[in-house]
């Protein structure tokens, strides 16, 4: 017989399992251990304005809610839907074009042009990814891959859309507040929304897509009316980055269509942990001021940058909110066997 | 030759396995024997050194944290802490449940794959003798695995574990879903292979008919914990073996 051994134990909280049931609150400790995360999450990104009152630090504010709107549909897209997307870009670029034509050609005041860019632009994704729908894996992610690149290219050589020099003079949101808090309260609405929509019925007839076409095709649902409806939601939320994205530039131009757009939110989504909604939105949290501070380094940001990377899969490739979540649900300890 | 004693392995804070001893000598065809869950696969994993792979994927990807602990010995050596590549070296290879073969490669390219640790010479004697227990795969040489019936499947995963030159030979489930005359057959190819190439085999099955004649010596697995053992004729006389895995 080997000698005792220890093993380290995971057991849940008390105060988890009495909070799992919703009817089971009994007090305020067990309320505030559900709304805590929620509540610091939104009171967190509430006070980011405020925290960083410099224009330059605004400016990245923005610039991270929009690159989670991206994390958020790459991380919607792939985990709940089975559809790995590097089309972010091309989310971005729809939605921007979109914005900036019905500002400049139309009138419409920004407040208008974002919303009906984003079902628009969501619609034009939609209908043009639809060939793809039936792809899986690697394949859809070449494939999506691509249209970025096929639109910037298109747009270059049929020179439309003001060609190389994109279009000019688009009206900037009313004032930095109104943008901040614009974008800042859409990302909380798609986080929350997100969440809900992934536990409707609806989302898990998407989360079975991914698991096992076939078997939902047996169940007698129509698989690709399903991926539909989730590409529908997924480029919504890239083409609202895009379209806000415009307005905060005042400019849309080929560079929309970059690859930074597919890229960046998937790195956010390995750090944040894949699969978690909020995780890919932390992850840009971090990743993208950490990219700006990165700035003083010049060439060598691009080196650091990767190294941040390499460390976060190698060491932590569960991501930071699946380690958040099991410490705050779950404590440790060492037991005899 | 295998020993192990004292093996226990944590999924969580489920015991998967608990306490479990178990020996198979040399030249024995011994069997392990349970329901679903009862614990065969993991013990599989954990002498065949898969189980150490496991815990490190899903330690790497944040998972459930699987623990191992008691002792696994073969041939007097410790191998608890030796990896599933290394023990296949010494001659512990494993033939896994549902049979895992390299579906998009043909029967002989599988065959190939699996005589990886053997010599050129070694690797060509075995050919033959797969070929010469298992008839019906020398026909299908050329056909992709992915695409054989399931009691072809199973013999080509046999005979690819056979190309990895074993000293003992892990079967799981070996006759998961096979009709009752493929079963037989296997069975009998198992004995054949036991008597020709002196290789110790340890088998698991769910049900016990059709593997116990073939079975030197045999052990029992219910939630985890081996309640009984003894050699075949003891097992098979014993009434609640009998109503338990026999179906009698």
């Amino acid at each position: 017989m080997a000698v005792a051994q220890r093993r380290r134990e995971r057991i849940d909280r008390g105060i988890k399992v009495r909070t799992d049931g919703f009817y089971a609150l009994m007090s305020w400790r067990e309320l505030g251990y559900l709304t805590l995360p929620r509540f610091l999450l939104i009171a967190g990104l509430l006070a980011l304005p405020f925290l960083m009152p410099s224009m330059y630090w605004q400016r990245v504010i923005s610039i991270v809610c929009i690159y989670a709107f991206l994390a958020l549909s790459f991380d919607f897209l792939a985990h709940f839907v089975g559809l790995v997307s590097l089309g972010g870009a091309f989310f971005v670029g729809i939605g921007g074009y979109m914005s900036a034509v019905l500002n400049t050609e139309l009138g419409l005041a920004p407040m208008l042009a974002i919303p009906a860019a984003t079902l628009l632009g969501a619609g034009v994704c939609t209908l043009l990814l639809l060939p793809c729908l039936p792809l899986r894996g690697v394949y859809f992610a070449i494939v999506t891959l691509m249209y970025p690149l096929f639109a910037a290219r298109t747009i270059e050589a049929l020179d439309i859309l003001g060609g190389t020099d994109g279009i000019m003079g688009i009206d900037s949101f009313p004032g930095p507040w109104i943008e901040q808090y614009f974008v800042i309260g859409m990302l909380l609405l798609a986080i929350f929304g997100l969440r809900r929509l992934v536990n409707t019925d609806f989302g898990l007839v998407l989360q079975a897509v991914k698991d096992n076409d076939q078997a939902v095709r047996a169940s007698a649902m129509n698989v690709t009316r399903f991926k539909a409806i989730a590409v529908f939601i997924g480029s919504a939320m890239g083409c609202l980055g895009g379209a806000c994205l415009v307005h905060i530039y005042m400019w849309a131009g080929i560079s929309q269509f970059a690859l930074d757009f597919s890229v960046l939110p998937i790195a956010a989504t390995v750090i944040g942990g894949a699969g978690t909604l909020v995780g890919p939105v932390l992850g840009c949290l971090i990743l993208v001021p950490a990219s700006e501070m990165l700035r003083e380094f010049g060439t060598l940001r691009i080196v650091f940058y990767s190294l941040i990377l390499v460390g976060f899969i190698v060491f932590r490739s569960d991501g930071l909110m699946v380690w958040a979540r099991r410490k705050y649900h779950q404590f440790e300890r060492w037991t005899e066997i | 030759m295998l020993e192990a004693s004292g093996l226990m392995v944590f999924y969580e804070n489920m015991l998967a396995l608990n306490n479990v001893a178990l020996r198979c000598g040399e030249d024995e065809i011994v069997g392990v024997f349970g329901a679903n869950s009862a614990g065969k696969s993991t013990l599989m994993y954990a002498l065949s050194g898969i189980m150490l792979d496991v815990e490190k994927k899903e330690r790497m990807a944040g998972g459930e944290r699987i623990t191992l602990a008691g002792e696994v010995r073969y041939r007097g050596r410790d191998i608890m802490n030796l990896k599933a590549s290394k023990r296949a070296r010494l001659g512990i290879v494993l033939c896994p449940e549902r049979r895992r073969l390299f579906k998009e490669s043909t029967v002989l390219e599988n065959l190939k794959i699996g005589a990886y640790l053997a010599t050129a010479a070694q690797a060509k004697e075995t050919l033959a003798y797969v070929f010469k227990i298992f008839p019906a795969l020398e026909k299908l040489k050329t056909r992709l695995s992915g695409f054989l019936s399931g009691g072809e499947q199973q013999m080509l995963a046999i005979g690819r574990a056979l190309m990895a030159q074993p000293k003992i030979l892990l079967l799981d489930e070996p006759l998961l879903g096979l009709s009752p005359l493929m079963q037989a057959m296997l069975m009998r190819a198992v004995r054949e292979i036991r008597d020709e190439r002196r290789i110790a085999i340890i088998v698991t099955e769910q049900y016990a008919r059709p593997v116990m004649p073939i079975v030197d010596y045999a052990f029992i697995l219910e939630n985890g914990s081996a309640v009984l053992e003894g050699v075949r004729d003891d097992l098979m006389d014993n009434p609640d073996v009998k109503a338990a895995y026999f179906g009698v």
